[in-house]
């Protein structure tokens, strides 16, 4: 293979991200190629973007999860919670919403190990228990929640604070996507998860602990899931049952569009956070040109089919 | 097969690029968002008709976007930000939650960006007007309504809506002040709440009604009020099934095709509504005043009329009922 083919393979898919990032600076407004809407846009990939990180390791194991959405909701209701009914400080009641939302996917992983039933399945029904306990614990209404420094985090920066360059949010975000693109390219864990994904039975052969490392995985998404659930609460400032509904499918094309296999085996952390970006620019875009709601869901649809067509194309040439 | 691909690839940007040229360019023309909860709602093509009525009397530009997720909170925020960043000169918005888009708002204001907020409060200071239907006086004019239809004397139930919602809170304490005024007339059950769905309203009027029969089943009360368009109808069908729609008199709130069908079979007496059509107009109308420098009231009360069987027909009421939306929304 030729070199400059090789160049392609490998940042094809930063290429279409600033194919589109290109297309729209030509097609909308002025205000789309301003440092502000750039700062705006990842403020608005933060949520499906950490939710990401945990569904490419799924993905990647031959498995799905559909829960994520309802666990964002779960446990950004949890925050408002701790926070306003049993007043814990700040920090406090986001490291025990992220330990509840956690413990779903530890059930998740155990379901789907100890009893066989496919993830699918499992995660489904997780995903309509997740809703209703949160909307339980909620009242059926919106917690309100004392204005903290947690609803600071994922705000666009005040003049004052303008030395941190991006909300403190989109660091964490960042922080958490070089972390897990090393573990799941440089540790046991990553690879086991990687050879679950191109064939279990090789993998359980070859001594893998296939269903410890499952649960963990699980674990994982559902605790990244609730690690956005805490970014929703500080956007929303109230714990709100009702939000993301379907979010997981944003998060399942983010990871999908990134290059990642359904099948198993195949993705990058790095795919997937370029698919979620993907994702919002599009979005970001189409609002700003003031389309229709109609016509951004045909052409949001219309660019996923064909990004993750494209990019199937040029594997099956190389 | 990737001739197939390029195609469609082709036809994708193709499709985005003539959409753009909707899109202004005239950077000198005033351009407003107007955010809605939805878009699907009839509620909300009334206002998006009334707001493109005054875009063009007033010559700007608007930009009508609602949430992509109806009545999705985090939907509604983004939205605003994509406006923010995009520039808008103002920003006309019925928030989804009277907590949830004060960060949005005032992040606007902070960009420069001027705000009115219409149909539903905003506990903030940072928008320069507020339109919306006067609550408390939509809630005043049926309680006079159904003192004028009892004759100032009898006993009546209010099945409220839901606690925490602003909006029918004021209608229903709107409702018990005009009432009060009639010492003949008595407010039997007042604490009952209809909740979210037309589902629960339908059953929490069967509870509000069991206990109000007399020993020959007939209903023991002569008035209802209910203070929105689903515990109206949640009552309704509670009269229906059990026959006593049009034994009580019943004033609700808001319409629907059921409801204007219900009012002209004499079950339900009156409805009193709001006017979205004139939201929409005032609102935009507000903020470009605003922009031109024009002073403008900080609060803007967009109406409301009782509609009876016997006024149902005269045009104003007729348009209310019936909103020729249509007209304005198709001639872009």
């Amino acid at each position: 293979m030729n070199v400059p083919l090789k160049w392609l393979n490998r940042f094809g898919l930063l290429l279409a991200l600033l194919a589109i990032y290109l297309l729209f600076i030509f097609i909308a407004p002025s205000s789309f190629s301003t440092m502000r809407n750039l700062e705006t846009i990842a403020r608005q990939t933060v949520i499906v973007g950490i939710a990401a990180i945990g569904m490419t390791f799924v993905i990647i194991s031959g498995g799905i999860d559909l829960s994520v959405g309802s666990i964002v909701a779960f446990s950004s209701v949890f925050v408002a919670y701790f926070l306003s009914k049993t007043h814990f400080s700040p920090l406090p009641s986001a490291v025990c919403a992220v330990a509840v939302g956690s413990a779903i996917g530890l059930i998740s992983g155990f379901l789907i190990t100890r009893l066989k039933v496919v993830p699918f399945i499992v995660t489904l029904g997780m995903m309509l228990l997740c809703r209703g306990a949160a909307k339980g614990i909620a009242g059926e209404q919106k917690i309100n929640a004392p204005y903290t420094w947690l609803n600071e985090v994922l705000a666009s920066l005040p003049p004052e604070r303008s030395w941190m360059i991006l909300s403190p949010g989109v660091w964490i975000f960042i922080f958490l996507t070089l972390i897990f693109a090393f573990i799941l390219r440089y540790t046991v864990f990553g690879r086991a998860t990687v050879a679950i994904g191109s064939n279990e039975q090789t993998a359980r052969l070859c001594g893998i602990a296939v269903e410890r490392t499952k649960v963990i995985i699980y674990t994982l998404s559902a605790l990244f899931a609730s690690i956005a659930g805490v970014m929703q609460f500080s956007r929303l400032t109230v714990g709100d049952p009702t939000v993301a509904v379907g979010l997981e499918l944003d998060v399942i094309a983010a990871v999908v569009i990134g290059g990642a296999s359904l099948s198993g085996g195949q993705g990058t952390i790095f795919g997937s956070l370029i698919g979620a970006l993907i994702m919002t620019i599009i979005r970001s875009g189409c609002t700003q040109m003031g389309l229709e709601n109609w016509i951004q869901e045909i052409v949001t649809g219309a660019i996923i089919i064909t990004a993750v067509a494209l990019d199937r194309l040029r594997h099956r040439k190389s | 097969m990737r001739k197939i691909l390029s195609l469609l690839f082709i036809l994708s940007i193709a499709f985005l690029t003539s959409c753009s040229k909707q899109a202004p360019v005239d950077k000198s023309k005033i351009t407003i968002a107007v955010i809605p909860k939805g878009t699907t709602h009839e509620f909300w093509k009334s206002i998006h008709a009334g707001a493109v009525r005054a875009s063009q009397e007033l010559d700007v530009e608007i930009i009508w976007k609602g949430p992509l997720k109806e009545d999705d909170r985090e939907s509604q925020i983004t939205v605003v930000e994509d406006f923010i960043t995009r520039g808008v000169s103002g920003i006309v918005l019925a928030p989804l939650d009277n907590t949830a888009l004060r960060r949005p708002v005032s992040e606007a204001t902070r960009a420069g960006i001027s705000v009115v907020i219409i149909d539903s409060a905003l506990d903030s200071n940072d928008f320069v007007s507020f339109v919306s239907t006067d609550n408390y006086i939509g809630g005043q004019k049926a309680g006079e309504h159904l003192a004028k239809l009892l004759n100032g004397k009898g006993k009546i139930a209010v099945l409220r809506y839901q606690e925490g919602s602003a909006s029918t809170q004021q209608r229903e304490k709107g409702f018990l002040d005009a009432i009060a005024k009639y010492p003949d007339i008595q407010v039997v059950s007042a604490n009952q709440y209809g909740g979210a769905t037309t589902e629960t309203a339908y059953k929490a009027s069967e509870n509000l009604l069991a206990p109000l029969r007399n020993a020959d089943q007939a209903l023991s009360i002569d008035g209802i009020f209910t203070p929105n368009e689903s515990t109206t109808f949640g009552m309704l069908r509670a009269l229906q099934d059990n026959a006593f729609a049009g034994k009580v008199k019943f004033v609700g709130f808001d319409s629907s095709e059921m409801l204007v069908k219900a009012l002209k079979e004499g079950q339900i007496n009156a409805l009193i509504l709001q006017d979205p059509m004139n939201m929409g107009y005032l609102g935009v109308k507000t903020i470009v005043a605003h922009l031109r420098g024009e002073p403008i009231e900080k609060q803007i009360d967009t109406g409301s009329v009782v509609a009876a069987p016997e006024n149902m027909n005269d045009p104003h009421i007729d348009k209310l009922l019936n909103p020729d939306f249509a007209k304005w929304l198709t001639t872009k």
